[in-house]
């Protein structure tokens, strides 16, 4: 019997060697794109195979910094390919119509349950959903207000931390709640990507 | 090493050659096969009760698979 560590560690090299294989005969922009996402599961398998706490605290910035690069990348394909014009509104689908403001408040209600960052991950993608269905005339600097006065908030927390650490339990709810607000504003702004003049 | 564990490595290696390997060779197919991996990767996580990496690897899989789709519909509307 062969322990669970070695053995994992095969199959996710085996897969990534696979996977930068296929990057690499790959000559198309866009198959390179969902390419290298195929790469960020497969990496990311290694770093779960440690199996501790550690690895979760590794792979929550290593999620992050996909989404964003993922975000990126995309723009500058389609500035680089010239794809300016923007889509029609063709997708007529009914649960777009009736579902948004339901699942958004379950969705942003556990967000807030949860609290912290992966609370903010899933208010954050109820939000999405809603300014993807609804139209959206959002304006974002009240958005990005939020978010700074949030980050303000998660230093603060920091530094009771700091100083004066019989307070801890007071900083952990000011830090969770904060990290909720500033990841959950970050993320509701993917949802107005659709075009116009905002995007 | 238990049977989550396993299923979740062999999902992994199935979903990286269903994607790197895709017949027909279109973005939507590639797309939707792309969460094979992630499935098998989902169930690695599970197994070693990675409760928060778990979450939020469904809210960003969903943030770029909505992305992706995005970038496909810019496509068609240009081209």
């Amino acid at each position: 019997m062969i322990p669970a560590y070695p053995l994992g560690l095969l199959v996710a090299f085996a897969s990534a060697g696979i996977a930068f294989f296929a990057l690499m005969r790959e000559t198309d922009g866009l198959h390179r794109l969902l390419l290298t996402d195929l790469i960020e599961v497969v990496t990311l398998a290694f770093i779960a195979l440690v199996g501790t706490d550690l690895a979760e605290a590794l792979i929550l910035p290593g999620l992050v910094v996909g989404a964003s690069e993922l975000i990126a990348l995309s723009e500058i394909y389609r500035i680089k390919e010239g794809y300016t014009r923007p889509p029609a509104d063709s997708l007529q689908i009914e649960v777009m119509e009736s579902a948004p403001a339901i699942l958004a408040a379950i969705l942003v209600v556990y967000g807030i349950v949860l609290s912290g960052f992966s609370g903010g991950a899933v208010a954050g993608l109820g939000v999405i959903f809603y300014f993807l269905c609804r139209d959206h005339n959002e304006r974002f600097e009240l958005i990005e207000t939020a978010s700074g006065y949030s980050w303000v908030l998660w230093i603060i927390a920091f530094f009771v931390f700091m100083i004066f650490p019989e307070y801890w339990f007071f900083a952990v709810m000011l830090a969770g709640s904060a990290i909720l607000v500033k990841v959950m504003a970050k993320m509701s702004l993917i949802g107005t990507m659709r075009g116009g003049p905002n995007a | 090493m238990n049977t989550t564990f396993i299923l979740g490595l062999v999902i992994l290696a199935i979903g990286v050659l269903s994607v790197a390997f895709v017949r027909p060779k279109t973005y939507v197919a590639r797309l939707i096969n792309l969460e094979i991996p992630a499935w098998g990767l989902l169930l690695v996580m599970l197994a070693y009760d990675e409760a928060l990496a778990i979450l939020t690897f469904v809210a960003v899989t969903a943030i770029g698979t909505f992305v992706i789709v995005r970038l496909l519909e810019w496509r068609d509307a240009s081209c």
